[in-house]
C-alpha cells in the first residue's frame, strides 16, 4: 500500500507546527484556515498531525525531579551585603536578626533571674529574685540616717556585685558551652545527613549511568560479533572458493600429467 | 492583592528585598525546570537557577522592562544553560573519583537488580529525557520553551534570536526526531513489560 502523498503548496512544516499549537499570530490566520481546510482534505496532514499530538502528550510526562529550595528566604534580609552569600548559605542570620535575638534572650535571662535595675540619686541598684533578703534594707532609706544609709548601701552593693557575679559567671558560661555544643551538633548531624543523601544520590546515578553505559557496551559487542561472525563466513566462503580452484587445477594437472 | 511582576520589579529596584524575594518564590520553579530539560542534570540545574537570580539581582538596577521579566530571565537562565553546556562538553562524561571502582559500585549500588531490570525499571519520562538529551541544542530549547513554559513562537524567537519561521522549524524537527525514536523504541518496550 502507499503512502498518502501531501500537495500543500505553502510551508507545510511550519503550518502544521502553528495548527499543532494553536500559535500562528493573528497575521496568519488566513493561512491557517488554508492549512486547516488543507488538513481535512489530507491524509498524510492528519496522520503527522495525530502523530505529533501523541508525542506532545508523551512529552507531557516529563517532569523535572522536585527542587530542593532553602536558600531563597534569606535573600530578603541583607541582599545588598552580599546577595551571593545570602544564596548559598541557608543558614546565614543577618546582623539585625542577630542583635534582636540577643537582645530577647538577655531580656528572657533577666526576667528568669527577676532583676531589677534601678538607677537614681544614691546610684545604680540591682536587684534579682535571689537577693531579695540583702536587698531589703535598702527599701526603706527615709527611715535612716543619711551616712548610715550611704555606707549602707555600699556595702549592699558590694555584697550584691559579687553575688551577681558569682551566680551569673558559670550559669552564662555553661549556658554558652551548652548552647555552642547542641549548635554544633545539630549542624554537623544535618551536614553528616546532607552529606549522605548526595553520596546516595550521587551512586545511584553514577550506577545509572554505568548500567546504561554497560547495556550500550553489550549491543554494540553484539553488532560488532554479528559483523565479525558475516566477515569470517564471507572468508570462509572465498577461502573455499579458493581451496576448490586449486582442487579442480590440481585434478586438472594429475590429468594432464597422466595422458 | 497580587502583585504583577512589574510592580514587584519596580519596588525591588527601589530596595524593597520582600518583592525582590516573592519574584524569586514566583519564578523559582519555572526556571530550575527550564534548566533541568535543557541540561539534564537536578544538582547543576539548581545551581544555574541560583545563579539565574543572582545575576537578575545583581542587573535588576539596570532592567528597564523593555521585555517581560520572565523572558529576562529565561534569557539570563537560557545564556548559563549554554554556558554549561560549553563546560560540559569539554569536560569527560564520567569523571570517577580516584581510587573508586566504579564497577564495584554500580554492582554495589544495586546488587540484586541486573542491567536489564534497571534499565527496564526506568518509565517513559526518562526515556523521553534521554531522546530530549539527544536533540541539537537549539531544537531541544525550542521544545523546552514552547511544551513547558508556554511561550509564544513570537517570544521564543525573541529569547533565542532567530527568526520566528526558524523557531517553528526547529520545534518541527525536534518533535519529528522524538517521534522517530520513540517508534523505535515502543517494540522494545512491550517487550520489557511482558
Amino acid at each position: 500500500m502507499t503512502e498518502p502523498v501531501c500537495t500543500y503548496p505553502g510551508d507545510r512544516d511550519e503550518a502544521l507546527i502553528a495548527l499543532l499549537y494553536d500559535d500562528g499570530g493573528a497575521e496568519a490566520s488566513a493561512d491557517r484556515a488554508r492549512f486547516e481546510a488543507h488538513v481535512r482534505a489530507c491524509a498524510a496532514c492528519r496522520v503527522e498531525l495525530d502523530a505529533l499530538r501523541g508525542i506532545r502528550a508523551q512529552l507531557a510526562r516529563w517532569a523535572p525531579p522536585e527542587p530542593k529550595f532553602g536558600a531563597r528566604a534569606n535573600l530578603q534580609s541583607n541582599p545588598q551585603s552580599n546577595p551571593q552569600s545570602a544564596l548559598r548559605n541557608p543558614r546565614w542570620v543577618p546582623a539585625w536578626a542577630q542583635a534582636v535575638a540577643a537582645v530577647l534572650v538577655v531580656g528572657v535571662a533577666a526576667g528568669i533571674a527577676n532583676l531589677d535595675v534601678h538607677y537614681d540619686r544614691s546610684g545604680l541598684t540591682i536587684r534579682t529574685g535571689w537577693s531579695s533578703r540583702a536587698a531589703a534594707p535598702a527599701a526603706q532609706p527615709a527611715a535612716a540616717p543619711a551616712a548610715a544609709d550611704a555606707a549602707l548601701w555600699k556595702a549592699d552593693l558590694a555584697a550584691l556585685e559579687r553575688q551577681l557575679r558569682s551566680e551569673l559567671r558559670p550559669s552564662q558560661a555553661a549556658n554558652t558551652a551548652a548552647a555552642q555544643r547542641s549548635s554544633d551538633a545539630d549542624l554537623v548531624r544535618r551536614v553528616r545527613a546532607l552529606v549522605d543523601d548526595s553520596e546516595k544520590r550521587q551512586q545511584r546515578e553514577l550506577a545509572l549511568r554505568i548500567a546504561e553505559l554497560m547495556r550500550d557496551v553489550n549491543v554494540q559487542r553484539q553488532a560488532d560479533l554479528v559483523r565479525v561472525d558475516r566477515a569470517l563466513g564471507l572468508v570462509e566462503n572465498k577461502v573455499g572458493v579458493e581451496v576448490l580452484k586449486n582442487r579442480q587445477q590440481m585434478n586438472y594437472f594429475i590429468r594432464t600429467s597422466q595422458r | 492583592m497580587t502583585s504583577t511582576d512589574e510592580e514587584l520589579v519596580a519596588r525591588s529596584i527601589g530596595g524593597d528585598s520582600d518583592s525582590f524575594n516573592e519574584l524569586v518564590l514566583r519564578w523559582e520553579r519555572p526556571i530550575y525546570a527550564l534548566a533541568y530539560r535543557t541540561i539534564g542534570r537536578e544538582e547543576d540545574a539548581r545551581d544555574v537557577c541560583q545563579e539565574t537570580f543572582l545575576r537578575a539581582f545583581r542587573a535588576l538596577p539596570g532592567f528597564r522592562g523593555q521585555a517581560k521579566f520572565s523572558s529576562w530571565l529565561y534569557r539570563i537562565a537560557l545564556n548559563l544553560c549554554r554556558d554549561w553546556i560549553r563546560r560540559e562538553r569539554r569536560a569527560p562524561i564520567v569523571q570517577a573519583p580516584e581510587d573508586v571502582d566504579v564497577m564495584e559500585l554500580a554492582a554495589a549500588a544495586e546488587p540484586t537488580e541486573s542491567i536489564e531490570d534497571l534499565v527496564a525499571r526506568k518509565d517513559l519520562s526518562r526515556a523521553v529525557e534521554r531522546l530530549m538529551a539527544l536533540l541539537p541544542e537549539e531544537q531541544r530549547t525550542a521544545i523546552v520553551l514552547k511544551e513547558y513554559h508556554g511561550l509564544t513562537f513570537q517570544e521564543i524567537a525573541e529569547l533565542v534570536g532567530c527568526p520566528l519561521s526558524t523557531v517553528k522549524t526547529r520545534l518541527y524537527q525536534g518533535l519529528t526526531v522524538l517521534r522517530r525514536e520513540l517508534a523505535k523504541g515502543e517494540p522494545k518496550k512491550t517487550k520489557a513489560t511482558l
